[in-house]
């Protein structure tokens, strides 16, 4: 059963086609990719998804309901975390998840539960100031919990991992990780790397349109890599490589010298 | 329902963290105590002080209605622009911000928050209003013992309901230019209207600024209580009108 559908989907900012007719499917279960550069529709797809944007045309099931603008029944189904989620600077996160729980109809006991469960999940349940004075990656964490309050079969994040250092990239996406199987999720990005972290399916919008669908293992099989990626433990003559690569009939058709990964190095030093 | 509490307690601590209880209460605790005060004293500074040339300044005795005479032009005019500066960030600032969206996806319906919004703000200015009531009443009474005052209900309700429509506008203009700046122009913008529009006679009896000062005159018995209901109709109209609209404004809203 596909947890979200989306059909044949249009929306227009005055004669600006933003979304041109666009289909996809997301299985349940899956982690989904939608990835598009800045300004590709991901966003806008998105606030449709979650009623907050009326589609020109087209039409959107969530768990098999259709979504109306406005209306917000499907949302129950939902979790959204904002690209920048905003938050009430003078509560403190124990207070705005129970607010939120409340909001979401969750009984007392429930609610407490899971608001300390979530914490704890995100790393917040030591952290007693007020929102206000959180780093961004905070509030992203604290964004991650208020979207899974309500245990959501579907959760949709919009570029969570865009504006955070690596080591809170990481953190969003070893949360994502551990939700896999559980929750559906939805999770636009231009980060590739991150897409191919976890995800099990990807969307490349363009323009408006979707250019390509497909489940990350096909890809890899249809797209076979025609390069290999080569590591020495210690500094190597790359001349020495070629010459004994050239000898046996291997000699390739580009090479290019590595630089050292500044990702790997910040999150080695900065641990 | 219980979305609605659960909001209307937020917005309850957002005016007691954010100090607008305590402006509010502290502006309005103010008006009370020095309408009477001045009233009192002012005549007593002035009196007898000489302007050169033999000129003596005389001044009568106050009454109580100097006092009440203070009440209705401090709150019509200093606390009614507390009341709108107050009030101006309830629905701008959370539209401006976006912080609705995380409440908004999880379910809330739309128009719980128009209501939750108008009932907490109208219970923060009935409790200011009534405290600066209340203790104008009591120093007026210890200064003037036993003031005969006509049609006071009316003529207290009038101010205040003046305050619900002020909010209910506020809450529109919020919704509409979704920042500070336009729900406060959009509301300067009504009364400078309903000003304009006072200078003809005959728009007077229907006109509802005539509450938020005017109905001093139901007190010392100049005019009386038919003078002001048609105003005072039209504007408990309007709140509603223009509430019904912020929900429909609100509902088409993108977000």
């Amino acid at each position: 059963m596909n947890t979200l559908s989306v059909k044949e989907l249009t929306k227009s900012f005055g004669a600006n086609k933003v979304i041109d007719g666009i289909s996809f499917d997301v299985p349940e279960g899956c982690i989904f990719g939608f990835i598009g550069a800045n300004g590709a529709g991901k966003t806008t797809t998105m606030k449709m998804i979650l009623g907050l944007l009326p589609s020109d045309s087209g039409e959107i099931l969530v768990c098999g309901e259709k979504v109306s603008f406005g209306a917000t029944k499907t949302n129950r189904h939902i979790g959204y975390l904002p690209d920048v989620p905003e938050f009430y600077g003078y509560m403190r996160p124990k207070e705005y998840l129970r607010l939120c729980g409340e909001i979401a109809d969750l009984d007392s006991a429930e609610n407490n539960r899971r608001v300390s469960e979530l914490l704890d999940m995100v790393g917040l349940s030591e952290v007693n100031k007020k929102i206000g004075s959180f780093s961004r990656g905070m509030k992203q964490r604290l964004g991650m919990a208020q979207a899974l309050l309500n245990e959501p079969k579907l959760l949709i994040c919009d570029e969570p991992t865009s504006a955070l250092d690596p080591a809170g990239r990481k953190e969003i996406l070893d949360i994502l990780k551990r939700i896999k199987g559980k929750t559906t999720v939805v999770f636009s990005t231009h980060i590739l790397a991150d897409v191919e972290r976890i995800c099990d399916r990807v969307a490349v919008l363009h323009k408006g349109k979707i250019v390509l669908e497909k489940a990350m293992d096909d890809l890899k099989i249809q797209h076979k890599s025609k390069s290999i990626t080569l590591e020495y433990e210690s500094e190597v003559d790359s001349d020495e490589i070629l010459r004994v690569l050239g000898d046996n009939g291997l000699a390739p058709a580009r090479v290019e010298r590595a630089d050292i990964s500044i990702e790997s190095l910040y999150l080695e030093v900065a641990k | 329902m219980k979305a609605f509490i659960a909001f209307t307690k937020k917005e309850f601590t957002e005016s007691l963290r954010t100090y607008r209880l305590v402006i509010l209460a502290a502006v309005f605790l103010m008006l009370g105590v020095m309408s009477p005060l001045i009233a009192k004293i002012f005549p007593e500074l002035f009196s007898g002080v000489d302007m050169g040339g033999g000129l003596t300044i005389i001044m009568p005795e106050p009454t109580v209605m100097d006092s009440w005479i203070q009440f209705f032009s401090n709150v019509g005019q200093m606390g009614m622009l507390a009341l709108i500066i107050s009030f101006s960030g309830i629905m701008a600032n959370e539209l401006s911000r976006g912080t609705l969206i995380n409440l908004l996806t999880k379910g809330m319906k739309r128009h719980t928050v128009i209501l939750s919004k108008f009932l907490s703000a109208s219970t923060l200015w009935t409790a200011s209003y009534l405290l600066c009531l209340a203790v104008c009443y009591a120093y007026t009474e210890y200064y003037w013992p036993g003031g005969v005052l006509h049609n006071a209900f009316f003529a207290f309700l009038a101010p205040w309901l003046f305050g619900e429509f002020l909010i209910a506008l506020l809450i529109l203009g919020g919704v509409l230019f979704g920042s500070y700046t336009g729900s406060l122009l959009s509301c300067f913008g009504v009364i400078v209207s309903m000003l304009i529009l006072n200078i003809f006679p005959a728009a007077q009896k229907y006109n509802p600024i005539v509450l938020a000062g005017d109905t001093l005159q139901l007190l010392n018995a100049q005019k009386e209580l038919p003078d002001f209901i048609p105003a005072a109709i039209l504007c408990a109209a309007s709140v509603v009108l223009l509430l019904a609209l912020s929900v429909v404004a609100f509902n088409k809203k993108r977000i």
